[in-house]
């Protein structure tokens, strides 16, 4: 049935191995036997606000949640009063969205009108080890009123050796004024897929920033769609891949600029090592009447083997005639000059290469404000550093 | 140190050195001069290990080991230097590191302990110092905007951290202002001293006003035409380089 569906949209499944998902039988994930503790397995820190979902459903072991007031954490099983998201229907072209819109169990945060979460909040998604290859749906709802400012870090992992697919539906609803960081971190394992749809709504003047972060897993598909619904909103998009081995991410992108004078800010990078592949679709919409729009989408990518593979697609349709637009891709290798300049100077091959790939990706780490995560994230770009003597 | 014996390369299949022959002892400093695709640069190029040259015939030993089979981070640990015409812009490593991780590399090649990252900041601060540079430079990336003349700077402040025994300085005047000049020459003599060699290709004899050579050698056509004393480097301002060309010819 999944195949089926993801046929029907073969222009922008065209480059992803959809086999990925439909290959393996997967049965619907169980509860596991006990709760495994997040501790040395998650990225943050125990300082932040922290709620989990453990095969789709929501942990209370796991959850530290002392909140202040107007800020709520919530399993969606019990959250009331979200009828008009949850009901919205998915963009038909998102399949695996509709599919995810039956999930039983997720995340609901929100913040109330100029209310301010005094330490970011930790989402984890973790698929736990099992004999045979399990799948799970969640739903995410973020929900800030007009004015209110939250830090968000989501985290997906999963464990053990045979396939697990966590297949992700997310709504993100900003009211005007409104800020959030949005950080969602892939560190999946060898045989983790991971199927997103995101889709975010922006207010007036409202900010939205998302850190788009994968640090491993076999499969990642991340649908997400932003619209600039209200006048002056701002996005920034930033991306960082790390493939290697034979992992596949995929990013598809459109921002739609609805109203005058919103701004998006876009750059996502990959390094791709070895059989690994790279997928960037990047569309920016903007619609009649959306003067003053200042986008920008750009995608930089960095192969680092014969085999590695990308394909990039930055791209606008614009139906206004006062904005300013700017696009571009680039697909490249580690510069020879640069190579030779480090090793001039005492430095080996290897620890040139590292150097090198390490300052392509540490411009994304750097763009993300929590010092907490971006140590985390400074370490874990280090671990995924290639290889000595490739 | 430097004993380079009938060197002959190209690039691809174009021959650009010919025959080139040149011994540099402790604590000499030797100019190189020449017209502009005499070999000069390859010459530098081939001594500090850059890949695309191919060496058909000759050798060249350094401490009498044979300088051109080491990997160019070798050449680097056992003491050789080159100074770029054009230094390499690199975005996203932060000068300090850059010359924190070679200096180790250096010291660890030594059998040395690796310096820590506090005792290194208040070492290179203290070099950047000697070069006259801005402390600021060290936290940016390396050569990333920096001018001609802080690209040159830079390249000094290198050569005064890894204190090496043989430094090549390939047409380290072009592109700099006197003032430059002079910062960047003042802070090669500070390294001058019996046991150091200097190598120093250019094609004007302006630099060598401020670095006074022992030698200087007249390359043309992938082969040293003339040799002489510090007086050539004038007589070459002077008369140009067609006539010591048109005298080998005859």
């Amino acid at each position: 049935m999944i195949a089926q569906a993801l046929a029907a949209q073969r222009e922008s499944w065209r480059f992803t191995p959809a086999a990925a998902l439909s290959g393996p039988d997967f049965r619907p994930a169980g509860v596991p036997d006990s709760v495994l503790a997040l501790a040395g397995r998650v990225l943050c820190p125990v300082g932040f606000h922290r709620a989990a979902l453990v095969n789709g459903r929501w942990e209370a072991k796991h959850a530290v949640l002392k909140l202040p007031a107007g800020v709520t954490v919530e399993p969606l099983s019990s959250a009331a009063g979200l009828s008009e998201i949850l009901d919205r229907p998915a963009p038909a072209d998102l399949p695996l969205a509709r599919e995810a819109g039956s999930a039983r169990d997720g995340f609901v945060v929100r913040v109330s009108r100029h209310a301010r979460v005094d330490r970011p909040i930790h989402l984890v998604h973790i698929s736990e080890a099992s004999p045979r290859a399990e799948s799970c749906a969640a739903r995410v709802v973020v929900v800030l009123e007009p004015g209110a400012e939250a830090e968000l870090v989501e985290e997906t992992l999963s464990f053990g050796d045979a396939p697990s697919w966590k297949n992700v539906r997310s709504q993100v609803v900003l009211g005007e004024g409104a800020f959030l960081r949005h950080h969602r971190v892939v560190r999946e394992g060898t045989q983790g897929r991971l199927t997103l749809a995101l889709e975010v709504s922006l207010g007036s003047r409202a900010r939205y920033e998302s850190h788009a972060l994968n640090f491993g897993g076999l499969f990642a598909r991340e649908d997400l769609r932003v619209s600039l619904a209200g006048e002056g909103a701002e996005c920034t998009l930033n991306g960082l891949a790390l493939l290697a081995g034979s992992e596949f991410a995929d990013h598809h992108t459109i921002v739609e600029h609805a109203a005058p004078h919103g701004t998006t800010r876009q750059l996502y990078k990959a390094v791709v090592d070895d059989k690994a592949r790279f997928v960037f679709d990047g569309l920016v919409l903007v619609r009649p009447g959306a003067q003053k729009t200042d986008a920008q989408v750009y995608n930089k990518n960095l192969l680092l083997s014969e085999e590695a593979r990308v394909n990039t697609n930055p791209e606008f349709k614009i139906f206004a005639d006062d904005v300013s637009c700017k696009h571009g891709g680039a697909v490249g290798q580690l510069s020879l000059e640069a190579m030779f300049y480090l090793r001039s100077r005492g430095v080996s091959a290897d620890e040139a290469r590292r150097l090198l790939v390490y300052a392509f990706g540490s411009e994304m780490v750097d763009r993300v404000a929590l010092e907490p995560l971006k140590a985390a994230l400074a370490d874990a770009l280090h671990g995924r550093m290639p290889e000595e003597n490739l | 140190m430097l004993k380079i014996t009938n060197l002959h390369a190209k690039i691809g299949e174009k021959a650009i050195l010919k025959g080139l022959s040149l011994e540099v002892k402790p604590g000499e400093v030797h100019a190189i001069m020449g017209p502009n695709g005499s070999g000069k640069s390859t010459l530098s190029y081939i001594l500090a290990g850059r890949p695309g040259y191919t060496v058909t015939e000759g050798t060249a030993e350094y401490e009498g080991k044979d300088l051109l089979a080491m990997e160019p981070e070798i050449r680097a640990r056992e003491g050789v230097f080159l100074a770029f015409q054009y230094p390499v812009e690199i975005p996203g490593v932060s000068n300090k590191y850059f010359l924190k991780a070679a200096y180790n590399s250096l010291r660890k090649h030594r059998g040395e302990p690796e310096m820590d990252a506090g005792a290194f900041l208040k070492f290179i601060k203290k070099k950047a110092k000697s070069v006259e540079m801005d402390p600021s430079f060290l936290n940016r990336s390396v050569n990333e905007g920096f001018s001609g003349g802080e690209k040159k700077r830079n390249e000094v402040l290198q050569l005064a951290v890894l204190e090496p025994k043989l430094a090549l300085l390939d047409e380290t005047d072009s592109g700099l202002d006197i003032d430059a000049l002079k910062a960047v020459a003042a802070g090669v003599n500070r390294m001058r001293d019996e046991k150091r060699a200097f190598v120093v290709v250019t094609h004007y004899q302006r630099l060598l006003d401020y670095i006074v050579p022992d030698y200087v050698h007249v390359l043309s056509g992938g082969r040293i035409i003339k040799s002489g004393g510090k007086d050539l480097a004038l007589e070459l301002e002077k008369k140009g380089y067609g006539w010591i060309e048109e005298k080998v010819a005859a």
